[in-house]
């Protein structure tokens, strides 16, 4: 049993690795730039449980910036992936606008928020 | 002649550019509709303007009014720290931190505005006009929400629907100068910013809702509302199936950002991470973050086995790693319970039982039929029609549309107040039924006879014929019937709209801080007692005075009579007021104890005894008893009562009668004679002859009556000398 | 009535110089007697207050003519009731009138005698001070008479159970017995101010000396006051005697030697007990006042309308006390401020620099509010000093908070990180293909 789901384990992996390798490059950057994002937020969510949780304020907006950044990039790459039925009349100028915009009243709210 | 003016008047027709097409003339129409629908807002909710005096009403407003003055004077660094030493004596009062700033700086940012155009208006003006001025917005929010869920005529029908629906009105006519009249406005900006947003997956809109929740979340507490029924409405989409990208993008979006900007609020704080009543969102936000997950997965891998074991493997560590965490958050503390405000919604009882303060607010009692009736009028039963038309027509946005109904009905039917909060529900819900059936009939009116060409094309057989036959005779009564629908919703909305008008001007336009009633002709005659009593309080005593009075007036005797208070409107600390209760429901000895031990130099009571005004002190009485009850056990509310029944006449318990604000309420009133026909001491507000006439206070004596014995003031004695 | 009017008149410009604030010593006082004869049995006693100053006016006590008031104005600063048997006061002078003159800050001397009136003991009653009721009782001490060579009824009794304070009687103790006859008093025991300046023995008892015992004595032992003083809370001060013959000549001359004690003194205590008494009931000891209350933060000058939490103060007051001509600086180490919002959140005893300035220096607490300096000073004998200010206090405002705190340097690090991150991310998305 063990075999055949560490078996079937592997196959996975395998198959989601040549799926993924198969993506264009921009959307391969952005997913990058999420991960960037979200190893930044686990390693604050580490240092937090070790030191405490003061000051609360920034620490929730050092985690949020990077929660914020990653879910914008998220985003940004729905709506520029060409695979997507739903965005086919979504300029990718837009989308990128939009994502622009988003990410400058992120990062305002956050320098506010920082303390 | 004739000769000559026949071609003039051949020429005499429009010219070219001003005939308009059809569309450019339905455009003229609809802004035309809506810029009277925007004036018949403003102008329905100015009836007390027009009556008495450009006033605030009420308590509240009061406040919101003291601090909006702060604020142009003192600028908004000075506003967002201050600390009042004037409020809850001696503790005082952070406002900066405790108050939701939407209001005051919305009205300050007009009242400014209005400066910079050289138009020097005062504050108290601007404020007294906010809310309409509000409710105007509203009005073209609604427009465009019913016109985003369905199209633009059932826009303009919500659009007037809204512009006079009671429930709305009750809570913004002119002068009442409270955060509902500017969250109303905020919530429906959100909810159709946020629907637009799922509708067209644009980030841009999303910010936008994010925006319009960072002002419901300055304007109101309210905003506890959005942030669990749009992540229901995310839940509900999910369970049916209609998960989308678009979705994701909305919802991720606003949580995140919205969630920030709302964090910008003192009052609000962590709230947003801590709170039991917030965690709903987050819930789903991870939820949906799976979601993504696995759907990106899905269109990954080709094979659909193996994704089916991985779907297994995800779905089952989500489902423990969540649990798991709120399992944690709740069991530490860490995520704090659900508050006694919100859980008094889910169990209407729990308020009565457990905190006496909630429960003695008259708008917090759950509603009655009447209620319903009052304030929706003909919507009340135009909402179900108007929910099967959405679920003819399910799409996210009716979705969203028939849960924002559902709920806000319930809770509704909860507390009075939230008549409110369900009123844009049940207008936009009942514009697409209204809009709907008038659609449907003016076509069937509209419609040219088909059955004649089909009768011509098709070969005449008998059942042809008799079906034939029977459409053509029932064209016209169907198109008859058509018209008499048409001429009974004609009926029906003005019916609705007299009935408004109606009650706005019954009802709800009362400033309740000025009292009007009919004297012995008809003529109507004003009681202003209120406004003198705290005028005199302004000039008449020291300006370190400390006025204590119970709670319902503190704002109005700082704002007006600019005096410290001991307990406000605020009522955030209940041991404060349960202090101040447990002084009222003592004998005078020992309420005079109390009173020394917090600085009180002036006492002040509410009488309706000689007017017959029912909300005075001595029918809040009984909840003053409760709450000083509720914390110092030695005030029993049965030492007040007799067989279980409040009185107040020979018959009234011992205690009851010789308490402080007996004493203070019906002082040398046992030699008036207030009725023709009565004996002296006849109280006209509970209707029967008092039970102790021949008061004598030992500890304080009268300062101030107010002409109609409303305000009564009475100054707290210095101890004897001697003794 | 004409010649009365112009002394008044010419006594006007000394009405403003003899009593106030600046001067609390009283200066005239008006003396009421049953007759005239207690002006010469008495001449002792007000010699020695004439010698200290005080300017006394002799009337009976049913003059039609005698006034306390005119127009509103006071027109004496202190009373002295030697009339025991008075039934009604002559002139506009009443028990009401004499309260009400108590009350406005103006010293009284009652001495009640063994047929006092109704009226002087419904006076000392509203003092806090209850007579025996029986008409005809008076205080019998068989163990602590006073010796005589006539064996008498015991009623003359020599006390030396006094007050303890040097306030009221003076520095040098006064070694001879007090000689009393007279009616005794209790205290009545919801009266806080009333004190007992000279009390009976334990043995002592009150009851008619002439006729036989019939039921126990309702007064007994030492709660029997011979003479009380009261402190009012406006500092006026009274002083109730259960006997006229103390002050007279005649006690004030003669030996005295108590029963069971072998000295015998040549002279009775009572000059000196009145005299010194006399000085504290007129205010020319034990009389204090505080002057400039103020506080201010560390290192400023000017009073803050408003402090801050965990900010440094500093607190003053400066006390002076009254010799009987001039303000002299009042020296005491028990002198405390409270720092009170409902209770004290501060309570510190101020040191002083000698020269009357009181003072410390404190961290305001932790705790926001509306506090109050608060300066209770109530010592046996004083007059008592209650001051208060009141100044809030608020919390710290949203830029005085701590910045930059090197714990959250992470934090810092990854927001920024995040915008650098922001900025690269943009650069690469809108220049690659």
């Amino acid at each position: 049993m063990a075999r055949s789901s560490s078996k079937d384990a592997q196959d996975l992996f395998r198959a989601l690795w040549s799926a993924y390798a198969a993506t264009p490059t921009n959307l391969k950057i952005i997913d990058l730039y999420v991960m960037f994002a979200v190893f930044t937020a686990l390693i604050q969510v580490v240092y937090m449980a070790l030191v405490g949780s003061f000051p609360f304020n920034s620490f929730l907006s050092g985690v949020l910036s990077c929660v914020g950044t990653a879910v914008l990039a998220v985003c940004l790459r729905i709506q520029v992936n060409k695979e997507n039925k739903e965005f086919k009349d979504l300029a990718p100028e837009r989308a990128f606008a939009d994502f622009v915009l988003c990410n400058l009243v992120l990062h305002l709210v956050i320098m506010n928020f920082l303390g | 002649m004739a000769q000559d003016l026949k071609p003039s008047i051949s020429s005499f027709s429009l010219p070219k550019t001003l005939k308009l097409k059809t569309k450019q003339q339905e455009l003229l129409i609809r802004v035309a509709t809506l810029a009277l629908i925007y004036i018949l807002a403003f102008i329905t909710r100015l009836f007390s303007v027009l009556r008495y005096e450009s006033m605030i009403h009420e308590f509240d407003p009061y406040f919101n009014y003291r601090t909006t003055l702060f604020l142009t004077r003192n600028g908004f660094a000075e506003f967002w720290n201050w600390f009042d030493s004037e409020s809850w004596y001696p503790l005082g009062r952070i406002i900066g931190g405790t108050l939701y700033p939407g209001l005051m700086l919305t009205a300050a940012a007009i009242h400014s505005l209005l400066r910079f155009l050289r138009l020097f208006v005062h504050i108290r003006e601007v404020c007294v006009l906010t809310a309409p001025f509000f409710a105007s917005n509203t009005t073209l929010v609604a427009y465009f929400f019913a016109k985003e869920v369905w199209d633009s005529g059932a826009g303009i029908v919500a659009a007037a629907l809204i512009a006079i629906c009671p429930g709305y009105i009750s809570r913004s006519v002119a002068g009442s100068y409270d955060n509902e009249g500017v969250a109303i406005f905020a919530l429906l900006l959100t909810f159709y910013l946020f629907v637009k947003a799922v509708n067209t997956g644009s980030l841009a809109w999303a910010l936008g809702s994010a925006f319009g929740y960072f002002y419901m979340v300055s304007a109101w507490g309210g905003y506890v509302f959005i942030i669990n029924l749009v992540p229901l409405y995310v839940l509900v989409l999910l369970v049916t199936g209609r998960y989308s990208l678009r979705l994701y993008v909305a919802y991720n979006c606003m949580y995140v950002l919205g969630m920030l900007l709302a964090m910008q609020i003192r009052f609000v704080g962590f709230q947003h991470v801590q709170s039991g009543e917030h965690m709903a969102a987050m819930g789903v936000f991870f939820l949906l973050q799976v979601f993504f997950f696995l759907d990106w997965v899905r269109h990954l891998l080709s094979d659909t086995k193996l994704f089916q074991a991985f779907l297994k493997i995800t779905v089952t560590t989500a489902v423990t790693v969540g649990a798991v965490a709120l399992g944690l958050g709740m069991a530490s503390g860490y995520i704090s319970p659900w508050t006694g405000r919100f859980y008094s919604l889910l169990d209407p009882t729990y308020a009565k039982d457990h905190i006496p303060i909630i429960a003695s607010v008259s708008e917090h009692q759950p509603t009655a039929w009447s209620s319903f009736m009052f304030d929706f009028h003909i919507l009340l039963f135009l909402f179900p029609a108007g929910l099967y038309f959405c679920f003819k027509r399910l799409s996210d946005a009716t979705i969203f549309l028939v849960m924002y109904g559902l709920t806000s009905m319930y809770f509704a039917g909860v507390m009075v107040r939230l008549i409110l909060v369900a009123t844009p529900a049940v207008c936009l819900i009942s514009a697409i039924a209204v809009s709907a059936t008038v659609k449907n009939l003016t076509r069937v009116v509209r419609a040219k006879s088909p059955a004649v060409q089909s009768g011509s094309t098709k070969g005449t057989s008998s059942a042809k014929g008799s079906s034939k036959g029977v459409i053509d005779n029932s064209q016209p009564f169907q198109r008859n019937g058509a018209i008499v629908l048409l001429l009974g919703a004609f009926y029906l909305l003005s019916r609705y709209a007299i009935h408004c008008t109606w009650v706005t001007s019954e009802a709800y336009s009362s400033p309740s801080i000025v009292l009007a009633a009919r004297g012995a002709h008809g003529q109507r005659v004003i009681f202003d007692d209120y406004r003198e009593a705290y005028f005199w309080l302004r000039q008449n005593t020291p300006p370190d005075a400390k006025v204590m009075s119970w709670w319902d007036y503190g704002y109005q005797i700082t704002a007006m009579g600019n005096r410290t208070v001991i307990v406000d409107n605020n009522t955030w600390n209940n041991t404060h007021i349960a202090t101040v209760g447990r002084a009222m429901s003592s004998y005078e000895d020992e309420a005079y104890e109390i009173m020394r031990s917090l600085d009180v130099d002036y006492v002040l009571v509410v009488f309706g005894g000689v007017t017959g005004y029912s909300s005075d002190d001595i029918n809040k009485f009984l909840w003053m008893v409760r709450i000083g009850g509720g914390v110092f056990p030695v005030i029993k509310e049965p030492d007040y009562l007799v067989n279980g029944e409040y009185r107040v006449d020979k018959g009234a318990a011992p205690k009851m009668l010789n308490c402080l604000m007996y004493k203070l309420s019906y002082y040398r009133f046992g030699e008036l004679t207030t009725e023709y026909g009565r004996p002296p001491g006849y109280d006209r507000a509970r209707g029967v002859e008092i039970g102790n006439k021949d008061i004598k206070l030992e500890y304080l004596e009268e300062a101030l009556t107010t002409q109609n014995w409303i305000v009564r003031i009475y100054k707290v004695k210095p101890p004897k000398n001697r003794w | 009535m004409s010649k009365l009017i112009f002394v008044f008149l010419a006594f006007i410009p000394l009405l403003c110089t003899s009593f106030s604030p600046e001067r609390p010593s009283d200066r005239r006082v008006l003396v009421l007697l049953d007759d005239f004869a207690v002006k010469s049995s008495h001449s002792l006693f007000f010699n020695s207050l004439k010698s200290r100053g005080f300017d006394l006016h002799f009337h009976l006590a049913d003059d039609p003519k005698i006034a306390l008031q005119r127009y509103g104005q006071y027109l004496y600063d202190a009373l002295i009731l030697f009339s025991p048997t008075i039934e009604r006061f002559g002139g506009s002078v009443d028990a009401a009138a004499i309260l009400d003159f108590v009350d406005s800050g103006h010293d009284l001397i009652v001495a009640a005698d063994s047929n006092a009136s109704d009226l002087i003991r419904e006076i000392a009653v509203e003092c806090g001070v209850d007579f025996d009721e029986d008409p005809a009782s008076m205080v019998v001490d068989h163990s602590g008479y006073a010796v005589s060579a006539t064996e008498g009824d015991h009623t003359l009794i020599a006390s030396d159970d006094f007050i303890k304070s040097d306030v009221i009687l003076g520095s040098k103790k006064i070694e001879a017995p007090v000689l009393f006859q007279g009616i005794g008093h209790s205290l009545n025991p919801t009266n806080s101010l009333v004190l007992k300046a000279l009390s009976a023995s334990p043995s002592a008892f009150s009851a008619n000396p002439k006729s036989k015992l019939t039921s126990p004595p309702s007064l007994t032992g030492s709660s029997i006051s011979f003479v009380s003083v009261i402190q009012a809370r406006n500092n006026a001060r009274i002083l109730i005697s259960g006997s006229l013959s103390m002050f007279s000549n005649r006690f004030f001359r003669s030996g005295v030697q108590k029963a069971g004690s072998p000295t015998k003194h040549e002279k009775s205590g009572n000059e000196q007990f009145f005299t010194e008494l006399s000085k504290w009931v007129f205010h020319e000891r034990g009389h204090l006042k505080a002057v400039h209350m103020q506080h201010h933060k560390v290192g400023e000058a000017n009073e803050p309308a408003i402090y801050r939490i965990n900010d440094d103060l500093e607190f003053s007051v400066e006390i002076f006390e009254w010799s009987g001509t001039s303000w002299e600086p009042y020296v005491a180490d028990d002198v405390q401020v409270q720092f009170y919002m409902m209770s004290p959140y501060v309570l510190k005893t101020l040191s002083t620099n000698g020269k009357g300035r009181y003072f410390t220096s404190f961290k305001v607490p932790d705790v926001y509010g509306v506090f109050q300096f608060k300066v209770e000073y109530e010592k046996l004998g004083y007059t008592s000093l209650s001051l208060s200010k009141q100044i809030p206090v608020r919390p710290f405002r949203h830029n005085e908070y701590e910045r930059f705190i090197p714990a959250a340097y992470p934090y810092y690090g990854a927001a920024f990180s995040m915008m650098a991150g922001f900025f690269i991310f943009t650069a690469v998305h809108l220049y690659s293909k």
